[in-house]
C-alpha cells in the first residue's frame, strides 16, 4: 500500500467514526438548545440503540428493516422518559445540578444495561453482509456506506423537520427564546420532551450503525458520548453545522493520528487539539464568541 | 471646573451598526453630568466603554489626566472609578453588609495565602472594612437591613445597595446607569437627594437617566446623545430650550419632561 | 463575620474530639480504611468546593490533579528514593504550577466549554499515566511507594495513617474556613454571582479564578500524595474522569458553597458503593438511583436541606 492508499483508508474510517460523533453531537445540541444542559446520558442512548437492535434482530429474530426503526423508537421513548422522570421534576433549575442529574441517570442506565444484557460483549451483525468494495485505493465495507448514508439522510431529515414542520419551527423558537415562544402559545415543556426524544433517536441511530463495527457492550456509549460532546464543543456548542463539522474533524483527526503517528496517543491528540482550538476560539469553530453565564 | 473624566473621540460599532461616533465629553469633580438621549442613542455603550466592559474602536479616556482605556474593571475601581448597572447587579445571596464590603475590595492587597493563614494584619483590616461598610450603610439608610440577603430586599432598596457598594471605596467618579428606573416617585425623590449628597462629598457623577424631571433637578450639565452622536451639551436650562433636542425627542417618539 | 466563624471553630473542635475518640470504637481495619479514604476525599472536595461552590467555576478534571500529586510523590520516592515529606511539598508546588498554566487559558472559557476543557485535561493526563510506562508503570501501576514517617515512626498501618489523614483534612477545612470568611472569600462569592459587578467593585476576577483553581488543585495534590504513600501502589484508573465526576458529585450532594457540605458529601458517598456491594447485582442501579433522588429532590445538598429545615427562611443556596 502506498502512503496515499493508507491516507485514503484512514480517511474512510475517520469519516465513519466522525459521522457517528456528529450524530451524538447533534443529540447533545438538541438537548442543550432546549434546556442549556449537557446531557451526559447521550452516550447511553447510543449503547441502548445497539442493545435494542440486538434484542430485536438476534433475540427476537425480527428482520433488520423492522428491528432498526423499533430500536430507534425504543430509545426515543427512553429519551422522553429521562426528561419526564428526571429533568422535569427536578427542584433546581441550576444547570450544574441538571447536568449531574444526567450523570446519575447515566450511571443508573449503565447498571440496568449490565443487568439486562450482561457484561460480555455481544456481536451485532452488520446491516448488510456483502463483500467490501474498493474505491480510490480505500476499502469500504457496506457498513461504512450505511453509516455515511444514514448520517446524511438523518441530517437532511433534521433540516427538513426544523425548517418545514410546525413542531420543528416551534422547537427552534423555544431554543432561541423560551419565554417569547411560550407567549406565542408554544408548549415549552412539550418541546423539551421532544428534544430529549429526538436526541434519543439520534443516539440510537448512532448505536445501531456503529456497534457492528466496534463491538457491542453495555458501556460502549461512554467513550462515544465523550467524543460526541467533544465534537459538539469543537464545532461550537449548540450549533448544528458546528456539531457535524466538529464530529467529522474529530473523527478524521483521530483516525489519521492513530494510523500515521501512534494509536496509543490518538485520544490524547484529539483532546489536545480540542483544547488548543478552545484556547484560540473560546466559542468553538463555528460558535459565536458569545458570553454565557455558567 | 477642571475635568476629572475626559472622553475624547470615542467610536465603536457592532457589526455594521455604529453605536458611538466621535463622542467627546468632560465631567468635572463634585458635579453631576447627565447623559440623556432616546433608547439606542449609545448612552450605556458610552458607560461600558469608560468602565472597561467594552473596548472602543477609537478614542481616548482619561481620569485625572491619566489614560485609563484598556484597564480592567478592578483596576479602574482601584483608581477611583466605580459604577452601577442598568439591570440590577447586586450579589443576591450575600448580605447587604457583605455587598458593601465587596465594594471595598480594592482597599487591600492581602490575598489568598494571607487570608487562609490569618496572617497578622488580616483581622484589623477586616475590622476597618466592616466599619467603613457600616458607615456607608447608615448614609444610605440601610443599616437595619445589613444582615439580610440582598435579593430579599425590595427593588428600591436593592438599587440603594448597589449605589452604596459603588460609593464604599470613596471613588472620585461614579457612573450611574439609570439609578431610578423602576422606582416610584417617592423613591425616585429620595434617591435623587442621595445623589446630590454624594456630589457634596466631592465625587464626580455621570448619570444616564430617562427620568427628565430628576435630570433637570440634579444635573449641573447635560449631554444629549442621539444615534451615537453628541447633539447638545450645556446646563439643564439651556438643554430644555434647545430646538434640536426637542426635535430629536419628539421625532423619536419619546416623552420628554419639558415642563419644568 | 465573626459569629459564623466562631460557630465553625466550635463545631470543628467537637468534630476533632469525636474523630479522636472514634478509633476506640472502630478497631476493624476495614472500617478504618474506609474512614481514611473519606478523609482524603474530604480534602479534595473541600478544595473543589472553594472552586465550584464559592467561585462558581466548574471543573471535571480534578482527579487529574489528585493523580499528578500521587504520581509525582510516588515516582520520586519509589523510583528515585527521595524523602516523602519534601517530595510531597514539591509535588504540591509542581501541581500548582501546572494548574496555573492550565487555568489561565481554561478559565476564560465558560459553561460547557469549561466542562469540556477540564474533562479533556483529565483525559490527557489519564492517557499519559498509562502510556509513559517507563515512569508510571503503565496500566498495572506503580508500586513500592514507601509509607510516610512522622517523628521517626512509619505510618504504615490504618490507625497511624488515620491520625495523619484526618489531621490534615481538618486543617484543610480550617484553612478553607479562613479563606471563605475573608475579604478574598467575599470576592470569590461576588465573582460567582455577577462577574461584571465584582470587577467593577475592585475584584480582580481573572486572577481570582486562576488562584482559586490553583488552591483547589493543591488540595487535590496533597490528598493524592497521601493516597500514594498510604496504599504504596497506584494505578491510572484511580485518577480517571469517573473519579472527577465522583468528586464533584460529593460536592453537590453535600452542599455547594458550604464547607460542611464537603464533609457530608465525602462521608456519605465514599462508603456508599462499598455498602451497596451486598446487593452486588444491583449496585450501579441503586447507586445511580440514590444519586438521582438526591439531586432531583435535594439539589441544595444535605447541608442546605438541613439548614432549610432548621429555619423556615432558609438559606438561598
Amino acid at each position: 500500500m502506498t502512503i496515499w492508499d493508507q491516507v485514503a483508508q484512514y480517511t474512510v474510517s475517520g469519516l465513519t467514526t466522525g459521522a457517528i460523533y456528529a450524530l451524538v453531537a447533534l443529540g447533545f445540541c438538541l438537548i442543550y438548545n432546549a434546556t442549556h444542559v449537557v446531557n451526559f446520558a447521550q452516550g447511553d442512548f447510543l449503547s441502548l440503540g445497539g442493545l435494542m437492535m440486538y434484542t430485536f434482530l438476534v433475540g427476537a429474530g425480527l428482520p433488520a428493516p423492522l428491528s432498526f426503526p423499533l430500536a430507534v423508537l425504543a430509545v426515543a421513548l427512553a429519551g422522553g422518559l429521562l426528561e419526564r422522570l428526571c429533568i422535569r421534576p427536578a427542584k433546581s433549575r441550576q444547570v450544574m445540578v441538571l447536568i449531574f442529574i444526567t450523570i446519575a441517570a447515566s450511571i443508573l442506565m449503565r447498571g440496568a444495561f449490565k443487568h439486562l444484557w450482561g457484561k460480555e460483549p455481544l456481536a451485532l451483525p452488520p446491516l448488510s453482509p456483502e463483500a467490501p468494495l474498493r474505491l480510490l485505493g480505500a476499502t469500504f465495507t457496506p457498513q461504512n456506506l450505511w453509516v455515511l448514508g444514514m448520517t446524511i439522510a438523518a441530517i437532511f431529515l433534521l433540516v427538513w423537520f426544523f425548517n418545514r414542520t410546525l413542531t420543528g419551527k416551534a422547537m427552534r423558537a423555544t431554543a432561541l427564546n423560551p419565554r417569547a415562544a411560550s407567549l406565542m402559545g408554544v408548549d415549552v415543556h412539550r418541546m423539551t420532551l421532544y428534544s430529549f426524544a429526538l436526541a434519543g433517536a439520534l443516539g440510537a441511530l448512532a448505536g445501531v450503525l456503529i456497534t457492528p463495527i466496534t463491538a457491542l457492550s453495555y458501556d460502549v456509549g461512554v467513550i462515544m458520548g465523550l467524543k460526541g460532546f467533544a465534537a459538539a464543543v469543537l464545532g461550537g456548542y449548540g450549533s448544528f453545522p458546528g456539531a457535524i463539522l466538529g464530529g467529522l474533524v474529530l473523527g478524521l483527526l483521530e483516525s489519521l493520528t492513530a494510523g500515521l503517528i501512534s494509536s496509543v496517543y490518538k485520544d490524547a491528540v484529539a483532546f489536545v487539539v480540542l483544547l488548543l482550538v478552545l484556547f484560540v476560539r473560546p466559542g468553538g469553530l463555528l460558535g459565536l464568541a458569545r458570553q454565557e453565564r455558567a | 471646573m477642571a475635568a476629572l473624566l475626559s472622553i475624547q473621540g470615542l467610536s465603536i460599532s457592532f457589526g455594521g451598526l455604529t453605536a458611538l461616533s466621535d463622542f467627546s465629553l468632560e465631567a468635572p469633580a463634585g458635579a453631576i453630568t447627565a447623559l440623556i438621549g432616546p433608547n439606542g442613542a449609545g448612552k450605556t455603550t458610552a458607560l461600558n466603554c469608560v468602565s472597561g466592559v467594552l473596548k472602543p474602536d477609537a478614542g481616548a479616556v482619561s481620569l485625572d489626566g491619566r489614560p485609563v482605556l484598556g484597564l480592567a474593571g478592578h483596576q479602574l475601581a482601584r483608581r477611583g472609578l466605580t459604577r452601577t448597572f442598568q439591570n440590577l447587579q447586586v450579589f443576591g445571596r450575600m448580605s447587604v453588609l457583605e455587598n458593601v464590603m465587596v465594594g471595598l475590595h480594592g482597599a487591600s492587597r492581602r490575598e489568598f495565602g494571607a487570608a487562609m493563614l490569618r496572617l497578622p494584619g488580616v483581622r484589623p483590616e477586616e475590622r476597618a472594612i466592616g466599619e467603613r461598610a457600616w458607615e456607608v450603610l447608615e448614609f444610605f439608610g440601610l443599616a437595619a437591613q445589613a444582615g439580610q440577603p440582598a435579593d430579599q430586599l425590595p427593588y428600591g432598596d436593592q438599587k440603594r445597595v448597589e449605589l452604596a457598594r459603588a460609593l464604599a471605596a470613596r471613588p472620585r467618579l461614579m457612573l450611574l446607569d439609570e439609578p431610578v428606573a423602576g422606582l416610584n416617585p417617592a423613591e425616585t425623590d429620595a434617591l435623587g437627594s442621595l445623589i446630590v449628597k454624594i456630589r457634596e462629598q466631592g465625587v464626580g457623577l455621570v448619570l444616564v437617566e430617562h427620568d427628565m424631571s430628576l435630570v433637570m433637578r440634579v444635573s449641573d450639565q447635560v449631554a444629549v446623545l442621539s444615534g451615537g452622536r453628541l447633539i447638545a451639551f450645556g446646563p439643564p436650562s439651556q438643554i430644555q430650550a434647545d430646538p434640536e433636542v426637542i426635535r430629536t425627542y419628539l421625532g423619536g417618539g419619546e416623552e420628554f419632561g419639558l415642563v419644568a | 463575620m465573626t459569629r459564623p466563624g466562631r460557630t465553625f471553630a466550635a463545631v470543628l473542635a467537637a468534630l476533632a474530639l469525636a474523630l479522636a475518640l472514634l478509633p476506640l470504637l472502630v478497631r476493624n481495619p476495614y472500617y478504618l480504611n474506609v474512614l481514611n479514604v473519606v478523609a482524603l476525599n474530604v480534602l479534595v472536595v473541600t478544595g473543589l468546593n472553594l472552586l465550584i461552590g464559592y467561585a462558581g467555576q466548574i471543573s471535571l478534571g480534578h482527579a487529574a490533579f489528585f493523580g499528578l500529586g500521587a504520581y509525582i510523590s510516588g515516582i520520586l520516592t519509589a523510583t528515585y528514593g527521595w524523602p516523602p515529606w519534601p517530595t510531597m511539598l514539591l509535588a504540591a508546588c509542581l501541581v500548582a504550577l501546572i494548574a496555573a498554566m492550565i487555568g489561565v487559558p481554561t478559565l476564560k472559557l465558560q459553561g460547557n466549554y469549561l466542562v469540556m476543557a477540564t474533562l479533556g485535561f483529565n483525559l490527557i493526563v489519564s492517557v499519559l499515566l498509562v502510556q509513559l510506562d517507563d515512569f508510571t508503570g503503565g496500566p498495572s501501576g506503580l508500586s513500592g511507594i514507601p509509607p510516610l514517617t512522622l517523628f521517626g515512626a512509619a505510618l504504615n498501618n490504618d490507625l497511624s495513617f488515620y491520625w495523619l489523614a484526618w489531621g490534615l483534612a481538618l486543617l484543610g477545612l480550617l484553612l478553607a474556613r479562613n479563606l471563605v470568611h475573608s475579604r478574598v472569600g467575599r470576592g470569590l462569592r461576588a465573582l460567582h454571582e455577577s462577574p461584571l459587578a465584582a470587577a467593577a467593585s475592585g475584584v480582580p476576577i481573572e486572577a481570582y479564578k486562576v488562584k482559586v483553581f490553583v488552591v483547589s488543585a493543591v488540595y487535590a495534590s496533597v490528598a493524592g500524595s497521601l493516597y500514594a504513600h498510604y496504599y504504596g501502589i497506584i494505578t491510572p484508573k484511580t485518577f480517571d474522569i469517573f473519579k472527577s465526576v465522583e468528586l464533584v458529585t460529593m460536592c453537590i450532594v453535600g452542599g455547594m458553597g458550604s464547607l460542611w457540605g464537603s464533609l457530608f458529601g465525602a462521608s456519605l458517598l465514599t462508603p456508599l458503593p462499598q455498602l451497596l456491594e451486598v446487593v452486588e447485582e444491583y449496585k450501579d442501579i441503586l447507586f445511580g438511583g440514590i444519586l438521582l433522588v438526591l439531586l432531583i429532590f435535594l439539589p441544595q445538598g444535605l447541608v442546605g436541606w438541613l439548614e432549610g429545615r432548621r429555619s423556615s427562611s432558609g438559606r438561598a443556596f
